[in-house]
C-alpha cells in the first residue's frame, strides 16, 4: 500500500487549494492508495475550522488520514484543540507550520504541545526549511527535547537549491533516531538515497506536498529511488504505517 | 544521459576556477574530449580573481568552452557587481551564455541577477533553477521584463511553472537541464513533460534553444 504522508485539503489563505475529489482523482491517476490529509490555513484565519474540515473528510473517506494543525502562539488553547482535533476529529497527528503561522519551532512555548503530542501517542509533522523558524537545526532542538515523539521534517529537511541544507538535515538525522523526513520537493536524490543506505530506509516518508507540488512528479520521485525493492516498499508506505500507527484501531489516547 | 534519452549535455565543474580548481579546464576538456559529440564545457570562474578575463579567453579560445558558469553562493560576488559585470561583458563578447545558480539564497535572487542582466543587455543571462523553491515566480517576471534572460527548469519542482514560463515570455527562452548526477536526469526529463507543452515547444525547451544559443559563441572576440 502506498501512502501519501502530506496532502493538503480546504482552501488557502495564499491562494491555492484542493478539494476531497480532487484529491482522490490525483492519488487514483499515480495509483496512491491513501493520503494524510493537513488542515490548509483558511482565509478566515481560524484553524479550528479547517481541522473540521480534515476530520469530516475522512470520516466520510476511509482513504483520508487527518491531522490536526494548531497555532503554538495561542498556547493553552492550542493544546485543547489538539486535544479536541484528536479526540472528535480522529487526528493522527499534528502538523505545525511555523512558516505560515509564525512561530519559531524550536521554542520552548511549544513544550505543552509537544507533550500532550507524547501522552496522546501522535507524530508531529513540521514543515521545515523555512528560514529563521524551521530549520532543520531548529527540528533537531523540538527532537533533542522529545526524543520519544515522532517527528517528520516535511521537503528532507533542507529545500535548498543548493543543497547547503542537506549537511544540516543528514545531522539531524543522524543525532536524532525520531525525526524523519518526507520526500517531497527534495534537492537532490542522491541525498535521498544517502539517507536511506546510511542511516535507514525506515527515515523516509513518501509525500507530495499536494497541490503546492505535483504529485505525478512527487511519486515518480521515490519509485525511481536507486534503492532496493524493500527499501522502497517502505518509503512508499511501510514507514507511514509505523509512524501514523496505521494498523492500530484503537484512537490515540 | 542514456537512461534519460538525452542525446548531448552543457556540463561543468563544482569547483572555480583558479581558486580550488587551478587545473579544472584541462580535467574537463580531457573529459569532454573522449565523447566530443555529446558534451558541451562551460567554464566556472571566480570573478574575484584578476586572471579571470584571461583564463575566460583561454578557455573560449584554446579549450573550446561555450559558456560561462557563475555560482554567487561560492564566491560572494553579486551578480551585479563590477566584478562579476566585467565577466559577463567578456561572455557577452564572445557571445557565450552566463548561467547563473539561481535559488533563494543571497546574491542569488532573480531580482538581483536582473540587475546584471540589465547593465549588459547584449549577454544571454540563465537563471538556473529558475528561481529554486521561493523564487520562481520572481524569475518568470524578470525574464518577462528582461528579454536577455532565460530560464533554466533543473531541480526546482513544479512542472506547472514550466507551463507557465513558456506561456509568459514563450518557450524560445526556457531551457531544460538535469542538474545531474545530484538530481536524476529522466526525473527532470519527466517533470517537463508533466508540463504540457505542445510537441514543439518541447523541441524549443529540449534542444532547439541551447543549440541556437551556442551554435552563436566565437573562439576568439
Amino acid at each position: 500500500m502506498t501512502v501519501d504522508v502530506i496532502t493538503f485539503l480546504g482552501q488557502s489563505l495564499f491562494g491555492y487549494g484542493q478539494s476531497a475529489d480532487e484529491l482522490l482523482a490525483r492519488l487514483d491517476s499515480v495509483d496512491v492508495e491513501r493520503a494524510v490529509i493537513c488542515p490548509i490555513k483558511p482565509r478566515a484565519y481560524h484553524l479550528s475550522a479547517a481541522n473540521d474540515l480534515v476530520g469530516d473528510a475522512a470520516a466520510r473517506q476511509t482513504r483520508f488520514i487527518p491531522l490536526a494543525r494548531v497555532d503554538p502562539n495561542l498556547e493553552d488553547d492550542a493544546v485543547r484543540e489538539l486535544e479536541r482535533a484528536v479526540g472528535t476529529l480522529g487526528a493522527r497527528g499534528l502538523f505545525l507550520h511555523p512558516w505560515e503561522e509564525t512561530f519559531r519551532v524550536s521554542d520552548p512555548r511549544l513544550d505543552p504541545l509537544l507533550t500532550r503530542c507524547l501522552d496522546l501517542h501522535v507524530p508531529v509533522i513540521v514543515a521545515t526549511c523555512y528560514p529563521w523558524v524551521s530549520e532543520a537545526a531548529q527540528v533537531g532542538e523540538l527532537a533533542r527535547r522529545f526524543p520519544s515523539v515522532p517527528i517528520v521534517m516535511t521537503h528532507g529537511g533542507q529545500i535548498n537549491i543548493s543543497g547547503l541544507g542537506q549537511a544540516d538535515a543528514f545531522a539531524v538525522l543522524q543525532r536524532h533516531p525520531n525525526v524523519h523526513i518526507d520526500t517531497s520537493g527534495v534537492y537532490r536524490q542522491d541525498f535521498l538515497e544517502d539517507v536511506a543506505t546510511q542511516l535507514g530506509p525506515e527515515r523516509l516518508l513518501f509525500g507530495s506536498n499536494s497541490p503546492r507540488m505535483d504529485i505525478r512528479l512527487e511519486v515518480q520521485r521515490v519509485r525511481w529511488l536507486t534503492v532496493d525493492d524493500a527499501s522502497r516498499e517502505l518509503v512508499l508506505g511501510g514507514n507511514a504505517r509505523r509512524v501514523l500507527r496505521l494498523d492500530s484501531n484503537a484512537r490515540p489516547s | 544521459m542514456d537512461q534519460a534519452g538525452i542525446d548531448r549535455a552543457v556540463v561543468m565543474t563544482y569547483t572555480e576556477l583558479p581558486a580550488v580548481n587551478p587545473r579544472a579546464l584541462e580535467y574537463l576538456a580531457d573529459q569532454i574530449a573522449q565523447y566530443p559529440h555529446r558534451l558541451i564545457g562551460y567554464v566556472r570562474v571566480h570573478p574575484w580573481y584578476p586572471e579571470a578575463l584571461d583564463l575566460l579567453d583561454r578557455a573560449f579560445d584554446e579549450f573550446q568552452m561555450k559558456g560561462v558558469k557563475l555560482h554567487p553562493v561560492g564566491n560572494l560576488a553579486h551578480p551585479a557587481s563590477e566584478v562579476t559585470l566585467r565577466v559577463i561583458r567578456r561572455a557577452a563578447a564572445h557571445r557565450a551564455p552566463v548561467l547563473f545558480h539561481c535559488g533563494d539564497e543571497a546574491l542569488t535572487t532573480p531580482l538581483q541577477i536582473a540587475q546584471a542582466a540589465e547593465a549588459v543587455p547584449e549577454a544571454h543571462i540563465i537563471l538556473g533553477h529558475m528561481g529554486g523553491y521561493f523564487h520562481v515566480d520572481e524569475a518568470i517576471e524578470v525574464a518577462a521584463r528582461y528579454p536577455n534572460i532565460y530560464l533554466e527548469t533543473s531541480a526546482m519542482p513544479y512542472p506547472n511553472q514550466i507551463r507557465h514560463a513558456v506561456d509568459t515570455v514563450g518557450a524560445q527562452r526556457v531551457l531544460f537541464a538535469s542538474d545531474g548526477p545530484g538530481c536524476l536526469p529522466r526525473l527532470e526529463v519527466h517533470k517537463v513533460r508533466l508540463a504540457g507543452l505542445s510537441t514543439g515547444q518541447e523541441e524549443r525547451v529540449f534542444a532547439t534553444n541551447i543549440l541556437e544559443l551556442l551554435g552563436a559563441v566565437k573562439a576568439r572576440v
